[in-house]
């Protein structure tokens, strides 16, 4: 059944990849604007007809984000004061600050159990709307970068505001209705109830409680952002009630991701391309669902073996396949939502959830984090391989010179820094150590995966770890705003760098960048690359608990 | 306002930007769907109680017979404080109590079972309850990790504790490789040696899903296999609870 | 040069005032420092063996770069040779040593003299002795006006008196130039130089980060398992400094780093043992990525003189009687068209050359337009269609409408028609025709495959153009073209984002070549399209451009093949290192020592050795240059791929296999 899950995904993103990649591609090179996004503008007090340099584009983003942080902050400061606050205190300041950074970096990382903190309007008009817009900043990015591929002379690269906009209203919020709909046929709440008390069959009490789940579920799962209504994410009944809610949130997850490849192929005009990095995405996620559920399956550990199956920590209505097939999905794109614990994993299943994170989160990745993170291997890549053909290496027409590939490796740097400085700050810090739950080389990956997990804005958690403490907060809070806007700012500037170019025309002198050639150099170095640089972290964590 | 500097119209317009946005997602968007879907969905909308697992024990926390058993629950079925167990797939190692010990607090120490502990005790639970073994690879007879230490920790043991297992319990094997295999001692460190559970030779009759904590703490279901084993325990109907 | 006497330029460039520019290198220079230090501290035969081979990893780095820069040495040397005690004599009889001449000044230089600056001969003409540059023994003629008045200082006037003025300004001259490039001095780091250093830096710091952090995480491991004793490579200190070192070098791209700059002057050196002189590094990159070829017709595509082909008869005439005439009307034409006729009748219609008595000779004229003989009674004429006609006209004859068909079918063709006449008959036309040197077809099929479009620069007719293209293989032709023409098709194609590569001797081509991105300048040429392009060919070969195109790209594949090389053999060091450190902490991690190495010891031993060999190894390639062979970019990438690519994830497997025996052994 396993098998048949994933095949049926992939035929099902098969089949609205056109239709999706191909509307994408008209709302981002669209001129016209809708009645509702010129009162829109107006309320911005922007022109949407005036283009930005790298730079603007660059400071409206950053300024968005900023304004966002305060504004996610204060709702939870002020929620006891506000309605819907359910009785709840103020969010505690240091976890506050955490969580307005987790949401607006579309990293969802949860420092708080959100059944008993955040009230109904915390939820829906500080984090939902960070699960919109959030991504559709992810979006912005990606589209910027590739109007650099596609561009010639050009110094500028869009309008950040009409890129905002129209991502968020006519892709996000469209899709997510429709999803939070079938989500609540299949069982998730949608009301507007509080914790109540229920008697129980065999007449004891237990706590229930409501709330806008499903409207919150949908953009979660479809923005790859993650952060749960409730503590236990997407393995609560009431976030995901069946089997087939699970296929349908883990299609959410991978379809804008999957579906860009098709918006840059038309963007750029040579849709192959865009096939090309779907290819290279489809390799790598395919290999490590494949694994991931291999080593789950297989159950090699001593817990696992005592068991039976390596049941801890998943429920039943997904068995150990599918519980695998989500966490490989939730990782391998920027989501972090979780239908079963990795803590409890295998220690190989548990390291392919890492690994895919120190991916870079690239196949396919968050919502226009992926193809951007993509792209910027694939320019690393292009830049040896184009050596190897004897020119000046180029991609796209665009030559890769030394300020291409200062910002591409200034980008792939940011991530692999902040996780192994701060995993290495908390390894030798009494209030980093003090959070491990479990101890030996699994305690080590719990700390490792909070790192990673907050530097490539995943969001999901080792569940073990103690976080919510202020050091945690700050730590993880430091490396969620660096692990997000750093690379933003290089993709940006990138991107301007490459629009201003004159494309070099094609010729047998290319290097070819759509062949299977490539599609397996890229590949080759994403994983080699990778492996390089976490190979000791890992060696110390999951493989030596594996190799026990 | 184009007098302001650039950097404080981006702000405004950031400004601007987050309110109009929570208005139309963080405000509408939430009211439009619960208005759907309580027209449409009324049941599911507003919480199917079917879809949440519960316990069934008694006030002093033990199973009622006549009811399927839900799955371990680290949660305990509170929906106000979901949770998983977390703990590793090698988490073996249990911290025994020191008896007469008392924390900050003044409570009695209980120590610190590992996971692996927990799945032998709750097997052996099980298997006693439904009247089966509730014996288990890697488990004691008495219902805790079979684990040894081994010392020294590189080379050829000369000493071997079975770390589980507290003073004067017998240990699980008499000897390991020629070495008298001891009981733990609370409060003992072990630290210092080579940690080598041992598998041995039975087979689990009580399935997986009966002795492994959820990842909800609201697993509503269990396994075919379970149901099975509790079946004969409760004559008279087939019906599994979870789906009711 | 050999190695060896390389060896003590290698030690000096130990200098950190000197490495700082190879940050990879330094970093390991530091290492080995710092590994000094420890084993001075504590010293064991381990840390001690560790420390010479880091030391030999930075030393055989610097002896990469000794040994390319060496063989540009010898070159310079004989170079300087000529600048030495050069004297000039300016016009006004005052003798001055060559280094106080400026630009505009003018001297005098008679037979015996060596030139003593870059300049144009403003007076006279001379035979000189150019090989002191050039290598090529056979004097030359310089003169006064037109594109051959170009002198080099420190050639020697053979013969005659000229007056020169100098254009180049002191201590800048072309032998200066030559000299400062040969030895690779001052040599500027070119753009994917930069780009690729970069790239390295950003791998260094990302192995460095992962070294550093590795300690803290090592730390808590070692003391999570109090019952692990010590071994030398951890402690409860955490990774000892020297295997922390020894794995940061082995894992930070040394052999790419190592080699870079000594791939980058053999290339330039390979250039310069073709006799071309590229001003600028960035020149000879720009030659790998040009995508346009600009190729003058006359003696690049073209041996440069139009010659006799075929004998073309009118009715009424045999083939023979008019291949015997027009011999006989060109015995005396010196012309190479006249010399091919005499040859082309010899050998298609066995002529032989014969020797005429009495004979009168017509010289052509441009007034005339046609040139003949006459002897025994007859008059022959040869020349242009028009002008033989009428000259049959005027001695009462009628051509027939034959002639002027076949005149239009070879000019259709793009050959020239010449018409042979006697007195009132006309007896036929010789058809001349330019000429494809043999192979060229090949060489543009070659291009193409590569990906460059080749365009034809001519002055001839479109027709006429058309015609040579199409037997050459040329992807395009440009007609009737002149300067300005040539200019606009430059800046044409880069504005379409093309580079365009170029030859040129003459002042007219100097704008050209300096648009162009490569622009090959002749030695023969003008001193203003010297000065405009930047590459001189010393040979005057257009030719080479096709050459150089080829050493540009193979600069820039040796550089990826070495960088995907030195990145693949970091997978063999892991498995060789991560195990030593920690399969006494995690005794599981012994899986991963899938090499079965001997001891800790003795594998990180043996991928430090590795690591330091595999420069030594590699020197030669480097120097030589990765073989390239002209195929399409994709072809190419599979084969380096697989040689450089898996051969590099492979090679350190085996080799720090073998040392690891070896050492074993030993101990």
């Amino acid at each position: 059944m396993g098998w048949l899950f994933i095949l049926s995904l992939i035929v099902a993103l098969a089949l609205v990849y056109r239709v999706l990649g191909d509307h994408m591609h008209r709302v981002y090179t669209g001129t016209k604007h809708n009645a509702v996004e010129r009162v829109v503008y107006r309320l911005l007090g922007v022109q949407p007809g005036n283009e930005q340099r790298w730079g603007a584009y660059a400071r409206s983003l950053l300024a968005f984000s900023i304004v966002s942080i305060f504004f996610v902050y204060a709702l939870q400061r002020l929620q006891d004061r506000l309605w819907l606050s359910l009785g709840f205190a103020p969010v505690p300041d240091h976890i506050a600050w955490n969580t307005a950074i987790s949401f607006v970096t579309n990293t969802n990382w949860q420092a708080y159990s959100g059944e008993n903190t955040m009230g109904h309007l915390t939820q829906m008009a500080a984090l939902a709307v960070q699960n919109f817009v959030s991504a559709a900043v992810g979006m912005a990015v990606a589209i910027a970068l590739v109007r650099g591929f596609a561009r010639r002379n050009s110094d500028t690269i869009g309008n950040f505001w009409v890129d905002l906009v129209r991502g968020t209203l006519r892709i996000l919020l469209p899709i997510a209705f429709v999803g939070a709909l079938v989500l609540v046929a299949g069982g998730v709440v949608q009301n507007f109830a509080g914790p109540h008390e229920i008697t129980t069959l065999t007449g004891n009490v237990q706590n229930v409680t409501g709330g806008p789940v499903a409207s919150q579920e949908a953009i979660k799962e479809l923005g790859t952002n993650g952060g749960g209504f409730y503590n236990t994410n997407s393995a609560h009944p009431y976030e995901n009630p069946t089997a087939w809610t699970n296929w349908f949130e883990i299609f959410l997850i991978l379809l804008i991701p999957v579906a860009l490849t098709r918006t840059f192929g038309r963007m750029v005009g040579q849709v192959r391309q865009g096939y090309a990095i779907l290819a290279v995405m489809g390799v790598i996620a395919v290999a490590s669902i494949v694994l991931t559920n291999v080593f789950e399956l297989a159950g090699n550990a001593t817990v696992p073996q005592a068991v039976g199956a390596a049941m801890e920590g998943k429920d039943v209505r997904f068995g150990v396949a599918n519980s695998a097939t989500f966490a490989a999905a939730t990782t391998l794109t920027s989501t972090g939502a979780v239908n079963s614990f990795h803590d409890s994993y295998t220690p190989f299943g548990g390291m392919m959830t890492l690994f895919d994170m120190m991916l870079g989160e690239v196949a396919p990745g968050g919502v226009g984090a992926g193809l951007y993170g993509m792209l910027i291997l694939a320019v690393i890549t292009v830049f040896v391989a184009g050596l190897m053909v004897g020119r000046t290496p180029e991609y796209l027409g665009k030559k890769i010179g030394s300020r291409e590939i200062k910002l591409a490796s200034l980008y792939f740097l940011v991530t692999p820094v902040l996780v192994l400085v701060g995993t290495a700050v908390a390894m030798g810090n009494a209030a980093g150590l003090a959070a491990m739950l479990n101890s030996g080389p699994h305690g080590f990956s719990e700390i490792l995966y909070a790192f990673t997990s907050a530097s490539n804005n995943n969001g999901s958690a080792f569940g073990g770890v103690t976080v919510n403490t202020p050091w945690y907060d700050v730590a993880l809070g430091m490396c969620m705003v660096l692990g997000r806007f750093l690379p933003i700012i290089f993709v940006l500037a990138l991107a301007g760098s490459l629009a201003r170019q004159t494309p070099v025309p094609e010729s047998a002198g290319t290097l070819p960048t759509h062949r299977p050639q490539f599609v397996g150099l890229v590949v080759g170095v994403t994983i080699v690359l990778v492996a390089l640089t976490f190979l000791p972290a890992l060696a110390l964590g999951p493989i030596a608990e594996g190799l026990l | 306002m184009n007098r302001l500097p650039s950097w404080i119209r981006q702000h405004l317009a950031a400004l601007r930007a987050v309110a109009v946005l929570t208005v139309i997602l963080g405000v509408a968007y939430p009211l439009v769907t619960t208005g759907v879907a309580q027209a449409v969905f009324n049941g599911n909308a507003n919480g199917n109680p079917a879809l949440i697992g519960q316990s069934f024990t008694d006030a002093d926390g033990d199973p009622v017979a006549k009811y399927f058993q839900s799955r371990p629950s680290a949660g305990g079925y509170d929906m106000l404080a979901t949770a998983a167990g977390n703990l590793g797939p090698e988490d073996v190692l249990d911290t025994l109590p020191v008896p007469g010990a008392v924390d900050d607090e003044g409570h009695p120490d209980t120590g610190k079972q590992s996971l692996l502990t927990q799945v032998c005790a709750r097997s052996a639970a099980i298997g006693h309850l439904e009247g089966v073994s509730g014996a288990r690879p890697y488990c004691t007879p008495d219902g805790v990790g079979a684990v040894l230490k081994l010392f020294p920790a590189l080379g050829t043991p000369t000493r071997a504790v079975s770390v589980n297992q507290a003073c004067p319990a017998q240990p699980f094997v008499a000897t390991y490789q020629g070495v008298t295999v001891e009981c733990g001692k609370p409060g003992e460190d072990y630290s210092a040696g080579r940690t080598v559970p041992i598998r041995g030779d039975v087979t689990a009759v009580v399935p997986p899903d009966a002795v492994t904590a959820s990842a909800s703490s609201l697993d509503p279901h269990i396994s075919v296999a379970y149901a099975e084993l509790q079946a004969p325990a409760w004559p008279g109907s087939a019906a599994c609870p979870s789906t009711g | 040069m050999t190695w060896i006497a390389s060896f003590p330029d290698a030690v000096k460039k130990l200098n950190p005032g000197t490495l700082w520019r190879n940050p990879v290198m330094l970093i390991v220079e530091a290492g080995a420092v710092f590994t000094t230090v420890l084993a001075i501290l504590e010293p064991g035969v381990f840390a001690w063996a560790i420390v010479v081979w880091l030391w030999l990893t930075v030393l055989f780095a610097n002896l990469a770069e000794a040994v390319a820069e060496g063989r540009g040495k010898a070159q310079a040397a004989t170079l300087r040779a000529t600048k030495r005690d050069t004297m000039a004599v300016r016009v006004s009889g005052e003798r001055v040593s060559a280094t106080e001449l400026r630009q505009g000044d003018e001297v005098v230089v008679v037979a015996g003299e060596v030139i003593p600056g870059d300049g144009d001969v403003i007076e006279g003409i001379a035979s000189v002795d150019e090989s002191a540059i050039t290598g090529e023994s056979a004097p030359v003629i310089r003169e006064s006006g037109g594109d051959r008045s170009a002198v080099t200082g420190g050639t020697k006037v053979l013969s005659d008196r000229i007056v020169v003025r100098i254009t180049q300004k002191p201590g800048e001259s072309f032998v200066d130039r030559m000299i400062a490039l040969v030895e690779g001095a001052n040599r500027q780091k070119t753009p994917n130089e930069i780009a690729l250093n970069i790239l390295l830096a950003a791998l260094t710091i990302i192995f460095l980060v992962a070294t550093v952090t590795m300690q803290p995480m090592a730390v808590w491991a070692k003391g999570a398992n109090p019952g692990i004793p010590d071994s030398l490579a951890l402690t409860g200190d955490g990774v000892s400094g020297i295997v922390l070192v020894s794995l940061l070098v082995c894992l930070i791209p040394t052999t790419i780093g190592a080699l870079l700059s000594a791939i980058g002057i053999a290339g330039m050196d390979r250039l310069v043992r073709r006799n071309v002189l590229a001003m600028s590094g960035r020149a000879v990159e720009a030659a790998g990525d040009v995508s346009t070829l600009l190729l003058d017709k006359t003696g690049t595509i073209t041996l440069g003189n139009r010659q006799a082909a075929e004998f073309l008869p009118v009715s009424g005439v045999g083939e023979h009687e008019l291949a015997e005439a027009a011999q006989l009307s060109s015995l005396a034409d010196e012309t190479p068209e006249g010399r091919s006729i005499v040859v082309f009748a010899k050998e298609h219609y066995g002529l032989r050359e014969r020797d005429v008595h009495d004979a009168e000779w017509v010289p052509f004229t441009a007034q005339t337009r046609m040139s003949g003989v006459n002897v025994g009674g007859r008059e022959i004429r040869k020349g242009a269609a028009t002008a033989v006609m009428k000259w049959v006209r005027d001695h009462g004859g009628h051509p027939t409408e034959q002639v002027g068909a076949i005149v239009d079918a070879i000019s259709g063709s793009g050959g020239t028609p010449l018409v042979v006449a006697q007195k009132d008959q006309v007896l036929g036309v010789v058809h001349l025709k330019d000429t494809v040197k043999p192979g060229m077809r090949e060489r543009f099929d070659e291009m193409r495959r590569m990906g460059i479009r080749t365009v034809m620069i001519t002055g001839d007719n479109p027709l006429t153009a058309k015609a040579i293209a199409d037997e050459a293989g040329v992807d395009d032709f440009l007609a009737e073209a002149t300067p300005e023409d040539k200019l606009a098709l430059i800046r044409r194609e880069q504005e379409g984002g093309r580079l365009v590569a170029m030859t040129g001797d003459g002042t007219n081509d100097a704008p050209a070549l300096a648009q162009s991105d490569v622009g090959v300048a002749m030695n023969t040429g003008t001193s203003a399209a010297k000065e405009a392009g930047n590459m001189v060919d010393l040979d005057s070969n257009p030719t080479k451009l096709i050459e150089i195109v080829e050493i540009g790209k193979q600069l820039l594949i040796t550089r990826g093949a070495l960088t995907t090389f030195s990145i693949a053999n970091d997978i063999a060091k892991y498995f060789a290192i991560i195990p030593a450190m920690f399969a006494a902490v995690y005794p599981g991690l012994d899986a991963l020592n899938v090499m079965r190495l001997d001891s800790p010891q003795s594998a990180i031993l043996a991928a430090v050795i590795f690591n330091a060999l595999v420069i030594v190894a590699l020197i030669p390639l480097a120097l030589r240059g990765v073989q390239y062979r002209p195929s399409s970019a994709s072809k190419l990438l599979s084969r380096n791929l697989l040689v450089y690519g898996l051969g590099g994830i492979v090679a350190p497997f085996v080799g720090i296999k073998l040392i690891d025996l070896l050492i074993a052994g030993i101990v």
